[in-house]
């Protein structure tokens, strides 16, 4: 009845004489409404696959080679298809665990030497990779081996360089491969029957933790059939600073882990995994993962919503907005192992032609490039900043002060230690007698970058700045944002007098803080011209300190040179939250786990039924 | 034909002119700041000097850009860290995608911005008039973010019906099982091809919100063009004798009216498809759009140059063709200039 209704009126319609603008005018219409009707289905929401797992953060992955990536994004990836010697224990980031190793080695249990220079690891048996292979012994020694001799530029080689071989790079001056690298790599790394041998140049407390967080096992035989290296002397110099698609693992993989790749889509940013269906373990409960990066935050947060995604990355600034979405869970004070942000002061500025300097004189137009070598100028500026105002209002009131190079969580952190507190007072004081009272009675001038679309950054150099100006309207600090290029630039050429920026962990233990933060040799203290004999030494022998007692009382001198030298202000220990759907279940917060709390360990974790 | 091919042969001067220009402009940026593209967070800072060795960044222009052009005329323009692939490989990933949303989007703007254009004009200061006029003016005023991102609230947030992304997730696998094969690149093409209408609905659906916000932003420029054309035309003596002699109104307006006032409306139909394929940056972000406007801004934001000298050229080479295309369409529609 209905259809002969239908068909009667469109003939009544087609009967009817139309000028020739009103009927293209209806065919128009038609074109577009009747796709449209056909279109409007509502959409399946992803979240009714109870195996499927889908996060979102902002970016796309770099690389799937372990010995290449050195970016968070692709180590949560490799670190969900591969595994480590050792891992650790649920969310401690003191405590190992064995996973390719069956036994994580101690001085107690006689794995590691008495002079702590050789470590034995007993590896697990029965263990294959995804393609079906066994894990061997070899192959463990040619990950580790694979890790530090690649050392591509820019990359995270050093972290196992330095422990294992005694020096950061495999490159001397002229950029040109080390004849003895391989030599002294093969020497380091011997593979057993049943076990990994390492022999140390020195001790290295560190070093578990290392191997907990970097080179994970590789199998020699699969990455040297398809092209890549085949752990040899001859082909090293092919491999050693290689280009980023120059081996076959930027962009296979073949791991031990619980998860098997399915896909990189570099177009679309997303990284398909499948569960491992071989895992040496009970196999994950989700089948699927999918890692995307989108862009837009409000994209991200539509999709949550939607249950397109069960978790996104999200800030602080985000955190309201997030938190009053229905069916969504926000986890929050999840604890970092960072320090951010923290302010660097350089003793002496690169001054040629350096517009951050002003005229580059104590005319109240400039600064001198040697402004911060005097002690009263740092611990003036130390006093003039608000700590506690800053985590209140713009960390929310999440987050520790930070009193020292060590910072929560770790072996070393000390809650006592003392703060500079904010007292304009005391800052004041410390302004007048700098360079001999000077700095006083002509002011200073000087521009402070941020890096651009860091607002917390750039409200530090505001906060600092402004309460200088009210001390004293001569001092006066021009607080700009720029670009990672522009920043970038500026700071490692030395040319900002201060500047802020975060200090993230490489490895979840206290030399990797103290070593770039304090030791002479270390990235930022190098860089700012900052050189203390004594710390120097302490983060040596703590380094090689194996009783932990010893070491956090080491680390503790270390903190008040910190505190009398100031060479910079460090202003917060972070904590952050994750957002996720409801149904999520099975998360464990782990700092040291790559893009932690955002990116995840996928292997403990489910969803139930929506 | 000797004029297509005096305006090909121009092709290679200009893409030269304009990589040598990017050149140029690049080499005010020093080596560190380019070393950032390579260099992306604090812990990397310490390796600065040994990537810049790496990478060749302190070599004298003419010679970093002899090495490209070296590469260039091999067919490798180099490798894109931002797209994390060979140059050329991205345009042939990224172009597919945009190719695919500017039609969807160029179309509709052409078909609805000449029809409501002639409209307007015909029914000069009617409701139709005021109607369209008020589509202008929204259509210039609201920002693409805004329009996308209120379109995706609705249509997605609220109502679940068009997801942002290029398919969702029940037709991933099947996009990328070995069967399905992707001869064009344009999904929906290669969909039909594949005889996949699942997939073909899904990635229709995702293309819907994008094309919408597009056309309504786009539509404005052309209506108000054709309405300005049409009514000067309209006003003129040749269409006044046609009326006089009788010639039914349909005729007056669409055959030479309409034929008259497409010369403008030809040469914004030739910039819009050139701005559309050349990626809608906002767009794509918005609607997480893996087209090479997502690619164009990326590359910019961390200068990775051969990322950026990829895009322009494709940028180039498009505004040329366009421009081609817009001139023998002009040859059609007015057998004057054919001479």
């Amino acid at each position: 009845m209905r259809a002969t209704e239908v068909r009667g009126s469109s003939r009544k319609t087609l009967d009817r004489p139309q000028r020739p603008l009103s009927r293209l005018f209806s065919i128009a219409f038609r074109c577009l409404l009747l796709p449209s009707v056909a279109l409007c289905r509502p959409h399946a929401a992803g979240a009714s696959d109870a195996g499927a797992y889908t996060e979102l953060s902002i970016s796309g992955i770099d690389s799937l080679d372990p010995a290449w990536a050195y970016d968070g994004a692709s180590e949560e990836i490799i670190l969900n298809i591969y595994e480590t010697l050792f891992a650790f224990d649920k969310s401690s980031v003191v405590k190992l665990a064995p996973r390719l190793a069956a036994k994580v080695p101690s001085r107690r249990n006689g794995l590691i030497s008495k002079d702590g220079r050789t470590y034995v690891i007993p590896l697990r048996r029965g263990v294959t990779f995804q393609d079906g292979s066994p894990m061997t012994p070899e192959d463990v020694r040619y990950s580790i081996m694979r890790f530090m001799l690649l050392d591509r530029a820019g990359g995270a080689s050093a972290v196992l360089l330095q422990p294992l071989l005694g020096y950061d790079s495999t490159r001397d001056e002229d950029g040109k491969l080390k004849p003895s690298a391989w030599r002294d790599a093969a020497r380091a790394v011997q593979a057993g029957r049943d076990r990994i041998i390492l022999h140390l140049p020195k001790p290295f407390a560190p070093l578990r933790s290392i191997l907990a967080s970097w080179a994970p096992v590789t199998p020699r035989r699969w990455a040297a059939k398809n092209g890549d290296w085949d752990g040899s002397e001859k082909t090293l110099a092919k491999f050693n600073n290689v280009e980023k698609r120059g081996t076959w693992l930027f962009d296979h993989a073949n791991g031990t882990g619980p998860f098997r790749l399915e896909r990189w889509d570099r177009q679309a940013m997303e990284v398909v995994l499948e569960r491992n269906d071989r895992y040496w373990r009970k196999a994950a409960r989700l089948s699927r993962v999918v890692v995307r990066g989108v862009n837009e935050f409000e994209t991200r947060k539509l999709m949550l919503e939607a249950g397109d995604a069960d978790s996104i990355y999200a800030t602080w600034q985000a955190f309201n907005q997030v938190k009053a979405l229905a069916g969504v869970r926000v986890i929050e004070d999840v604890p970092m192992i960072e320090i951010n942000p923290m302010v660097l002061f350089t003793y002496h500025v690169q001054a040629a032609g350096n517009p951050f300097i002003g005229s580059g004189r104590l005319d109240g137009d400039g600064v001198p490039p040697d402004l911060f070598v005097d002690t009263d100028v740092r611990k003036g500026f130390a006093y003039a900043f608000d700590y506690a105002g800053f985590i209140r209002d713009v960390s929310r009131g999440h987050g520790t002060p930070a009193n020292g190079c060590i910072p929560k969580g770790l072996l070393g952190y000390e809650p006592r230690a003392p703060l500079y507190p904010f007292d304009l007072g005391r800052a004041r004081r410390h302004l007048r007698r700098a360079l001999g009272g000077a700095l006083w009675d002509r002011g200073f001038r000087f521009t402070m970058l941020y890096l651009a679309g860091n607002d917390e950054r750039g409200i530090v150099c505001r906060m600092l700045a402004r309460n200088l100006a009210s001390i004293n309207p001569r001092f006066r600090i021009d607080v700009r944002p720029a670009e990672w290029p522009a920043f970038l630039d500026a700071s490692v050429s030395g040319r900002l007098p201060a500047y802020p920026d975060a200090w993230q962990a490489d490895y979840p233990d206290p030399h990797n803080f103290a070593y770039p933060l304090m030791h002479s040799k270390g990235y930022y203290p190098k860089s700012q011209g900052f050189r203390d004999a004594e710390a120097d030494k302490i983060i040596e022998q703590a380094m090689s300190e194996s009783e932990p007692a010893r070491r956090k009382k080491l680390y503790a001198r270390l903190i008040a040179i910190e505190h009398a030298d100031v060479p910079h202000l460090l202003i917060e220990y972070p904590s952050n939250y994750r957002t996720q759907r409801t149904w999520v279940r099975g998360w464990v917060s782990n700092p040291v786990f790559p893009e932690s709390p955002y990116g995840a360990y996928y292997y403990p974790m489910w969803k139930a039924a929506s | 034909m000797r004029f297509m091919g005096r305006r090909l042969l121009f092709l290679p001067l200009v893409l030269f002119g304009v990589t040598a220009l990017l050149f140029f402009a690049v080499d005010f940026l020093s080596p560190e700041m380019r070393a950032a593209l390579y260099v992306k967070n604090p812990r990397q800072m310490a390796s600065v000097e040994d990537v810049i060795e790496k990478y060749g960044l302190r070599k004298p222009l003419p010679v970093q850009y002899g090495i490209w052009l070296r590469e260039a005329l091999r067919g490798n323009l180099g490798y894109s860290e931002t797209a994390r692939m060979p140059v050329a490989d991205a345009i042939r990933e990224f172009f597919p995608a945009t190719l695919e949303l500017a039609l969807a989007a160029f179309v509709p703007t052409v078909v609805l911005g000449v029809l409501f254009g002639v409209l307007s004009a015909v029914f000069k200061d009617r409701w139709l008039d005021q109607a369209t006029r008020f589509v202008a003016i929204t259509g210039y005023s609201l920002p693409s973010f805004v329009l996308g991102l209120l379109l995706l609230m609705l249509f997605y947030g609220k109502w679940h019906l068009f997801a942002p992304g290029r398919y969702s997730l029940d037709v991933d696998l099947a996009v990328h099982a070995a069967g399905f094969k992707h001869p064009t690149g344009l999904l929906c093409l290669d969909a039909i091809l594949d005889g996949r209408w699942d997939v073909f609905w899904d990635v229709a659906r995702h293309l819907v919100l994008p094309a919408a916000t597009l056309t309504y932003i786009n539509l404005a420029l052309l209506l108000r063009v054709t309405r300005s054309a049409m009514l000067e035309e309209l006003g003129k003596d040749y269409v006044r004798t046609a009326r006089a002699k009788g010639l039914p109104e349909s005729l007056v307006v669409g055959r030479h009216a309409l034929r008259n006032a497409l010369i403008p409306v030809i040469t914004l139909s030739s910039l819009l498809i050139v701005s559309l394929l050349g990626g809608v940056v906002i767009t794509e972000t918005i609607f997480d759009y893996p087209g090479i406007g997502r690619w164009t801004v990326m590359a910019a934001q961390e200068l990775d140059i051969p990322g950026v000298i990829g895009t322009t050229l494709l940028a180039s080479v498009l505004f040329v063709i366009a421009n081609l295309c817009a001139d023998l369409l002009y040859a059609v529609v007015d057998p004057r200039l054919r001479a």
